[in-house]
């Protein structure tokens, strides 16, 4: 078990180095009048600009910038940003975003499993009836209609007939209800979907025929036997979606106007901010796969069928 | 407890105990040597399910309709969707006859623009299902049967899912040039290995059903096993798989023009004309509504004949 | 972690309360709401782009001068200021007792004195600090420009011998900035710079800094509120990211009492509508109208109270590049026929017509430098000097049918009985990574216009497609339009850092800048950073020449207007109209606030109004306005 776990995170830690890697190398072949602001092209010749650059150190060799960025990196200098945010320390940047992204995350996290294990129980309760009806429908909009389009019709029309704030405050709980409830959309569809399909797969199991001929309510066997079974496979994304909750959507935030991490890598990767790109997706990549790891051993500690071997 | 067992339990006692209403059958010996088989097709089988339910041929027939008309309005109609109007009288109409979903905001006609849009996005999307699915069944296919490529394969598959696709969008855009050929390769870079993995699991879990291992014991020979066993099973899930491809390949045009990346921005797609149509929404809603409309129609319809096709493509809904 | 908690607990409660509350502006009236639209990077006035930041800075940091309601100026950091006979000799006399404040509003130790403003210069003087947009500045003030790149020499290697912490220390020998004594700073020039009171208000690199405080924080000074010190009447109270800014008035501020709103509030908005939604909903004191919102509004409640946006000093113009990839182009833009034909071929009214749905004509713009913002020695506007005067008041639009005459006599001298061009082959133009394409060599004439692919742009890209191929004749010019998408339109068109610009045609915006033509005139000489055409019009140089060497200013405006009116007679680059943005709607009381005229905003003495001003009121307080001006000239 020791040993596995051993492997799986030295496994992890070489993907995540490849990630980096396949992202930094790249990023050095970017034209270099992408790293100034338009203002700079248009005020100032070319011999500044060439300074400016030097400067920074983007004209080093690719292998010795990316030296310095892993030397930096483990003296725990995340370096700074160079376009989006001129100078400014990337430790600070995170450490102003994180927690934004990460509270509404949490919370449409909750929602999400909630509500979604509630509709996916109330869809195998009524199965073929009005429930589930409404239960696939709202599965449907959610998974096949384009999310900007609903997001966007949730930000005009849901928040005047509740009448409720346009953008995000930080001290207007009320504002926080919109972009939590859109974050939660389409994980409350997924919930929903994958409880009902795995407790219609467990239904046809000889158990819960037994549990029937016991003479338990078809309520008490759904409850006690094929829910519980039913919500250990998905108990595995569980990691996942907890670390997840640091990255935020890009459509949301941008339509409440939140100050989080939505769209920073997407920014930093259009203005050329090498440095915040690479911790970005450093961090992201981290997350992602150590998230997949704890899962698996998460599902190993509430399934004792499943046993962490090398086969 | 289902109805029909219900029905049983109730059928009146009397009645069954009365022999006198049985015949006795005579021997036939043709009859007898006949097999238990019906004349069951498996294909004949998961058409007639699939069409049983007259939503599902009303969608099939309405995404027939919307595929012919888009790909048959550029052919005949004489309204060029580009068509700038510089007379400031003919900006932001609302619908009318003349035209059906009104103009923009340089008086061009959104209804002939919605239909090169729709075969604009079509298009991208067929050719990206194409590649997504025949690159992904390819490649999990030599996956699941070779074990040598296994770790191989994970690693370059959680390579590709924790690269973010803007940053090889961007470089992409930088290198080439916005157009179609980019967008597509962007989002078809990544698609396929997530179909391949898909149909890895797939093909490993038939590879290792019992009626396969069963057939294979029996001395059936590959061919027969590829034939019979496997291509049916994956068939279905390729067709599932390429119309479930097009809403999501919509859905990911929709947010990269969000963006604003990789998407050749005067192109007339359904994508395009959303997000344009969202910065004048409060002001032209037509603008938005109308081509959102069609687009949701479109990605909804996939998405039911995709799912309604996987369910009647399981043997065990055929009746 | 205790962020979370708290506003954990805090969504609890409300989720409690019933939801029906409702939230509207609060009601106090000293504080001033408003919005922005990107985020600022940074707030370190000289290492940041240049427009997002200076608003907040205005405010926050005091020059030496400043204007007041009438736009003249009048004193500020600097009590009272003396100048040489050319110009070249500026003497402030500073403002005594004065302290640096912090981010909670707190005097500090140090103390406000001349060295602060020699100081300024000094940290823009050091490449190492990477200051933005210095080339005005640099070239002007003596010395700098050599002390700037004699230490990037040293940088780079090129000089090993001299060491750079001597060359630091010389600073005060050889930069013409100096402090004459604690409260005496004197700027030498190097060339007469009558305007020079107007760059104080419109450039930040002429703030002054407490340079111990800087140079201790290195590069971490300016990146938020907490690491930068104030003394301006405002400072940064609040700083969220992205979010929200807050200026609170500054308690200690030597002209407090002038100081009319308690706080000022910045959040971003990043969409239009919200914004028009939320001043709808009482939540801000001001948005801007966009030429489609106007017709929806003009009829609503809100109908009376829309301003129109009173004037703006850049001006948009179509550049032409002179040695693009491009033959067909290539060959046909040298010919001044068939730039006119391009200039009377675009209608500037219905260009303007997309910001300024009621009164286009008022955009309409032929001159580069702006008017009403340079004036001779006798208020004689330059945009009316002879012989800019027929350029800015030409109508260029008038006869479409101009834009055909031109085209058929370039057409005559460049092209062949059958349509081929003389001279050119077909060939491939490779404008990668914006376009890739085909020209046959023959009639009609591809024209590639590149836009950035922001909407506003493309619907304009296609208007000027639209309008120009009606003009001139499909038969004899071909539009192709492409946009660049990569969000960064300079760096992806430019290609590399020295390669020449990937366009034929584009679309672009030149502000003035000061109270004076060099800004703009001097940049795009055929040498000047910003001839990104690349054309060669040495009558233009010359003419230019003579104006820096002049002898009086109005002889040098007359010959800056020589030479604009030769560019744009050859229709070398070709003004359209104006930035202008349609209208606002505000809280604002008008004219209570000094007149900026280089795009700052100023809130001292700014009043705000419990309703909207309507545009009656606005017209009444004009014309109050405009008296009282003209009583005290």
């Amino acid at each position: 078990m020791a040993k596995y776990i051993l492997k799986r995170i030295v496994r992890s830690l070489i993907t995540v180095s490849i990630v980096f890697f396949v992202v930094f190398m790249p990023l050095r072949f970017m034209p270099l009048n992408g790293y100034f602001p338009d203002e700079m092209i248009k005020e100032t010749d070319e011999a500044t600009r060439m300074t400016y650059l030097r400067n920074l150190g983007l004209l080093d060799h690719p292998l010795i910038q990316l030296g310095r960025f892993v030397k930096n990196l483990f003296r725990g200098d995340l370096g700074r940003s160079i376009t989006v945010y001129a100078k400014v320390p990337i430790a600070t940047l995170l450490v102003e975003k994180i927690p934004v992204t990460a509270f509404l995350g949490f919370w449409s996290m909750l929602l999400g499993i909630v509500a979604g294990l509630a509709m996916g129980l109330m869809m195998v309760r009524f199965k073929d009836k009005l429930g589930d009806t409404l239960g696939n429908g709202y599965i449907m909009i959610v998974r096949a209609v384009p999310s900007l389009i609903y997001l966007f019709f949730i930000q005009i029309w849901v928040s005047k007939w509740f009448n409720l704030p346009l953008v995000y405050y930080d001290y207007k709980p009320l504002s926080w209800i919109l972009p939590i409830v859109s974050l939660s959309l389409s994980s409350v569809a997924w919930y929903a979907l994958w409880l009902r399909r795995f407790m219609v797969d467990e239904e046809n199991q000889d158990y819960v025929k037994f549990a029937t001929v016991k003479g338990l309510s078809k309520k008490a066997v759904l409850k006690k036997h094929v829910f519980r079974n039913a919500i250990i496979p998905l108990s595995a994304y569980l990691p996942s979606d907890l670390l997840n909750i640091i990255s935020g959507s890009l459509v949301i935030e941008t339509l409440y106007a939140i100050p989080g991490t939505g769209g920073l890598l997407t920014t930093a990767i259009k203005e050329q901010d090498n440095p915040l790109v690479q911790v970005l997706v450093l961090m992201y990549a981290v997350v992602s796969i150590f998230g997949v790891f704890f899962g698996d051993l998460l599902l190993a500690f509430v399934d004792p069928r499943i046993k962490l071997t090398e086969d | 407890m289902n109805r029909s067992e219900h029905k049983l339990c109730s059928f009146p006692k009397s009645l069954v105990r009365n022999q006198d209403l049985f015949a006795p059958a005579p021997f036939n010996a043709a009859e007898s040597e006949k097999t238990g088989a019906s004349n069951y097709s498996y294909w004949k089988s998961t058409l007639r399910t699939f069409f049983k339910s007259k939503a599902v041929v009303a969608l099939v027939v309405l995404v027939c309709g919307i595929i012919l008309m888009s790909f048959l309005y550029p052919v005949f109609s004489s309204v060029d969707p580009t068509k700038v109007s510089t007379d400031r009288q003919d900006w932001n109409l609302r619908p009318s006859l003349t035209h059906l979903f009104g103009t923009d905001g340089l008086g061009r006609d959104i209804f002939a623009r919605a239909w090169y849009g729709c075969r604009n996005s079509f298009l991208l999307a067929f050719c990206i299902a194409l590649s997504d699915v025949g690159i992904g069944m390819i490649m999990g296919a030599l996956w699941g049967y070779n074990k040598k490529l296994d770790p191989i394969m994970i690693e370059i598959y959680n390579i590709m899912t924790n690269v973010p696709s803007t940053v090889y969008l961007v470089l992409l855009a930088y290198i080439m040039n916005t157009s179609y050929l980019t967008l597509f390769i962007s989002m078809a870079s990544r698609g396929w290995i997530v179909e391949a993995r898909f149909f890895r699991n797939r093909i490993l879990s038939i590879r290792d059903s019992e009626y396969n291992i069963a057939s294979q014991c029996l001395g059936t020979p590959m061919r027969r096993i590829a034939t019979r066993n496997i291509i049916p099973h994956i068939i279905n899930l390729i067709i599932m798989e390429a119309a479930l491809c097009i809403p999501y390949s919509i859905g990911s045009e929709v947010f990269l023009g969000f963006v604003g990346v990789g998407m050749p921005v005067d192109a007339i797609t359904l994508g395009n004309m959303v997000n344009h149509g969202r910065g004048s929404f409060t002001l032209h809603p037509y603008q938005m509504l109308l081509p959102a409309a069609v687009l949701c129609i479109i990605t909804v319809a996939f998405y039911v004949i995709g799912n309604k096709f996987a369910d009647a493509s399981d043997p065990r809904n055929h009746v | 972690m205790k962020n979370i908690i708290k506003r954990t607990l805090a969504l609890a409660l409300v989720l409690v309360m019933s939801t029906t509350a409702l939230f509207g502006c609060s009601s106090d009236t000293d504080t001033y709401k408003t919005y922005f639209s990107t985020s600022y990077s940074s707030l370190n006035y000289y290492a940041t782009s240049y427009a997002t930041v200076r608003e907040i800075v205005t405010n926050c940091i005091d020059g030496l001068v400043e204007p007041d309601v009438y736009g003249n100026y009048v004193a500020s950091l600097a009590e009272s200021w003396t100048h040489n006979d050319d110009y070249t000799v500026w003497t402030f006399k500073i403002r005594a007792g004065q302290k640096w404040i912090d981010h909670t509003g707190a005097e500090t130790e140090y103390a406000l004195t001349a060295q602060d403003f020699v100081d300024g210069i000094r940290y823009i003087g050091d490449p190492l600090n990477g200051a933005y947009s210095l080339r005005v500045v640099r070239n002007l003030i003596s010395g700098l420009y050599d002390y700037y790149w004699g230490l990037d020499d040293i940088d780079c290697g090129l000089d090993t011998e001299t060491n750079r912490d001597e060359l630091v220390a010389s600073f005060s020998d050889i930069v013409g900035v100096k402090a004459l004594d604690e409260y005496t700073v004197e700027y030498t020039l190097d060339s007469g710079a009558p305007y020079f009171l107007s760059l104080i208000e419109s450039s930040m690199l002429l703030l002054p800094v407490e340079y111990d405080y800087a140079m201790e924080l290195g590069e971490d000074f300016g990146v938020d509120n907490e690491h930068m010190l104030y003394c301006g009447a405002y400072y940064v109270s609040e700083f969220q990211r992205d979010k929200l800014i807050k200026l609170t008035k500054n308690e200690h501020y030597w002209d407090a009492k002038n100081v009319t709103l308690s706080a000022v509030e910045y959040q971003m908005i990043p969409d239009g509508t919200t914004s028009l939604e939320m001043f709808q909903r009482g939540e801000i004191h001001y948005t801007s109208v966009e030429s489609e919102a106007y017709q929806a509004l003009k009829d609503g409640s809100l109908g009376d109270s829309l301003i129109p946006n009173e004037f703006s000093f850049s001006t948009n113009y179509l550049w032409l590049d002179y040695q693009g990839a491009n033959p067909e182009f290539n060959t046909f833009v040298q010919n001044e026929n068939f730039r006119k034909a391009l200039q009377a071929a675009v209608n500037r009214e219905s260009l303007g017509a997309l910001r300024e749905p009621v009164d286009p004509s008022r955009l309409v713009r032929n001159t580069i430098n702006a008017e009403g913002a340079i004036f001779n020695s006798e208020g004689v506007d330059y945009t009316q000097l002879e012989p800019l005067k027929a350029v800015a008041n030409a109508n260029y639009s008038a006869d479409p049918a101009a834009a055909r005459n031109y085209m058929e006599a370039a057409v005559a001298e460049l092209c062949n009985e059958d349509g081929t061009i003389k001279g050119v082959t077909a060939g491939t133009v490779d404008y990668l990574p914006v376009i890739k394409t085909e020209v046959d060599g023959k009639l009609p004439v591809s024209l590639i216009y590149v836009g950035t692919d922001d909407e506003d742009e493309i619907i304009l890209a296609q208007l000027f497609e639209a309008m120009v191929e009606e003009a001139i004749g499909k038969d004899y010019i071909d539009v192709v339009l492409a946009f660049d998408t990569s969000g960064d339109f300079y760096g992806t068109v430019g290609g590399s850092v020295d390669g020449p610009f990937n366009y034929d045609i584009y679309w672009d915006s030149l502000s003035t800048g000061y109270a004076d033509p060099s800004g703009i005139l001097t940049r795009i000489t055929s040498e000047g950073v910003e001839n990104v055409g690349c054309y060669n019009v040495p009558e233009f140089d010359a003419l230019i020449e003579k104006a820096l060497e002049a002898d009086t200013f109005d002889e040098r405006l007359n010959y800056f207007a020589q030479a604009e009116a030769y560019l744009l007679e050859g229709a070398y680059m070709i003004p359209v109209i104006s930035s202008l943005r349609g209208y606002h709607l505000s809280y604002e009381v008008p004219f209570t606030a000094p007149r900026c005229l280089y795009g700052n905003i100023r809130y001292k003495g700014m009043q705000i109004s419990a309703n909207p001003i309507t545009l009656e009121e606005y017209n009444k307080y004009e014309a109050d306005w405009e008296a009282k001006k003209n009583a005290a000239n």
